[in-house]
């Protein structure tokens, strides 16, 4: 039995500010149009191929998803194939800027199962959450807008297959 | 716990002007200098990279001060205590200084990292050399690793440049690997980034596909001639946009040919054994333990006892790189002073004392000579993982 095997990057995309001044974990959300998965999965290709070449890109094209992503969290999804999931990462790495602005790649969690990741991945939801209601300082019983998003990417996330 | 150990610092230049060099005989008059201070801008800019760094996982960091060519008594400033000053406290995460010096063709004659100037040196607790010709390079392995107070343990190589100016001779790296300094990685040449005032004197070529080509030919071959051993990444970086998580630089490096363990330990344990060590420049040729004398007599069975539990004690606070180390010296030491006190015989050298451990060499030819001298014990003050 020869199984296809993969592995889930769970990569967090921390936009830039323009400024140096300002942290990174402060920034609002960009100006302009949220980028899409399809912006990511573009840029990775060019990282990959700028990177690793042809060679690497043919390795990794074939099973290169992106399977998930939301732009309230800067969280995405990335599944590769196992024997090419280092190129990939590494891809991942080198990326410094997709449609033009600047992101800094932050591979949270791999695992070898879709489950895995989605753990995470609502882990890593509310781990967001729980900061930006840390930095508005409002009472932990106020229901604001954030918990309907927690709700909602929660079932997208379970619904997530392979 | 992650350790990025070159967090660059931008340089500060003096408004009021320097008295000229030829004026030796005015000491008393350069004795002032301006106070150091860092402008907001500049320290909010600091403290965002901080904020971004501990973030991505990121608990010990080492702020680095460039020095171009030599250091130089008269007119060097240490400019990071004013800096640690002005920054706010975190809690979990460790601030270390480091002084990079780069060295060219007339550093080969001397640089200032002698015993005389050892003044300045103290405050940093991490010294390292960047040499850009191959004299340089074989006076920075060999002589400048050996322990004492002006220890380099780092050696960093200008990666960027165009074909490195010279061959990393494998016994010169062996030298200094076995005198314990490990050789630096800086990532920020991958990423084509525009890294620190250093690698640029270095005569690389910033930014553009052929900084990145170079670095990753120089970078494969520090990985093949020191064999992934003695090596540590760090960022080296001067903006946010290009710093990256301790994981996804471990996984960069394995692409460089390092097994994935060793490309791990590169950012956890390998610098945190060399800050241990890096600590023993406060002590007497990288001595540990603090020995007690012994007066040969009846009692001397008992009292050199004693020694073993004070020798392990006193390294309890060093991290896991080093226990058995201690363990060694304390044991070599017992032994020692029983052959000393008692001449029964029995005394056995402890066989289970790492061959390659630095502090122990220097050790075992000078400990009974320094015996009688009080020696600093070393704590380590990293934050416990």
């Amino acid at each position: 039995m020869v199984r296809f095997k993969n592995r889930w990057l769970l990569v967090e995309l921390i936009p830039c500010p323009s400024t140096s001044t300002t942290s990174a974990l402060d920034a609002s959300a960009p100006e302009g149009s949220a980028i899409e998965s399809k912006n990511i999965w573009s840029a990775l290709k060019q990282s990959v191929i700028a990177n690793f070449g042809d060679v690497g890109w043919g390795a990794v094209s074939s099973s290169l998803t992106i399977k998930y992503y939301s732009p309230t969290t800067n969280v995405c999804i990335i599944r590769v194939a196992r024997d090419h999931h280092q190129t990939a990462w590494a891809g991942v790495t080198l990326l410094t800027s997709i449609e033009g602005r600047k992101y800094v790649p932050n591979v949270v969690h791999v695992s070898g199962t879709i489950k895995q990741a989605q753990l995470a991945a609502i882990a890593h939801n509310r781990e967001v959450i729980a900061r930006y209601r840390a930095n508005r300082l409002q009472a932990a019983a106020y229901q604001d807008s954030y918990e309907e998003f927690l709700q909602q990417s929660t079932q997208v996330l379970e619904a997530l297959q392979d | 716990m992650y350790i990025d150990l070159n967090v660059p610092v931008p340089t500060i230049t003096d408004g009021a002007p320097m008295p000229s060099k030829k004026s030796k005989g005015k000491q008393p008059q350069q004795q002032q200098k301006p106070a150091i201070l860092f402008t907001p801008a500049q320290i909010s800019a600091i403290e965002a990279r901080i904020d971004l760094l501990v973030y991505l996982g990121y608990t010990v960091l080492a702020f680095n001060q460039n020095v171009q060519k030599r250091v130089d008594p008269k007119s060097h400033v240490n400019t990071l205590d004013p800096l640690l000053l002005q920054l706010r406290k975190r809690s979990g995460v460790a601030y270390l200084k480091r002084l990079t010096i780069v060295l060219n063709e007339e550093s080969e004659k001397g640089f200032g990292l002698t015993t005389s100037n050892a003044a300045l040196f103290t405050p940093y607790d991490l010294i390292a050399l960047l040499p850009t010709t191959a004299g340089s390079f074989s006076l920075a392995c060999q002589s400048h690793t050996t322990p004492s107070p002006l220890t380099a343990h780092i050696i960093c190589l200008p990666l960027t440049s165009p074909r490195l100016p010279f061959n990393l001779k494998h016994t010169m790296v062996r030298t200094a690997l076995r005198n314990g300094a490990v050789f630096e990685i800086s990532y920020a040449g991958a990423l084509g980034a525009e890294s620190d005032a250093s690698t640029s004197a270095a005569g690389s070529s910033e930014g553009g596909a052929s900084a990145k080509r170079n670095w990753w030919a120089a970078a494969r071959e520090v990985v093949r001639v020191t064999k992934g051993k003695g090596i540590i990444v760090t960022g080296g970086v001067l903006s946010q946009a290009d710093l990256r998580a301790p994981r996804d630089i471990g996984n960069l490096i394995t692409v460089l040919g390092l097994p994935q363990n060793q490309a791990h330990d590169a950012a956890t344990k390998t610098p945190q054994s060399l800050i241990a060590r890096a600590q023993t420049r406060r002590t007497y040729r990288a001595v540990f333990s603090e020995p007690t004398v012994i007066i040969p007599a009846v009692t001397a069975e008992t009292s050199s006892q004693a020694t073993i539990p004070e020798g392990a004690a006193s390294s309890q606070g060093q991290p896991a790189a080093t226990p058995t180390v201690g363990n060694g010296e304390a044991q070599k030491a017992h032994n020692k002073k029983r052959s000393r006190s008692e001449d029964d015989g029995g005394a056995q050298q402890s066989a289970d004392v790492p061959a390659d451990a630095p502090p122990t060499q220097p050790e075992r030819e000078k400990e009974g000579a320094q015996r009688k001298k009080k020696k600093a014990k070393s704590s380590a003050n990293l934050p416990a993982q």
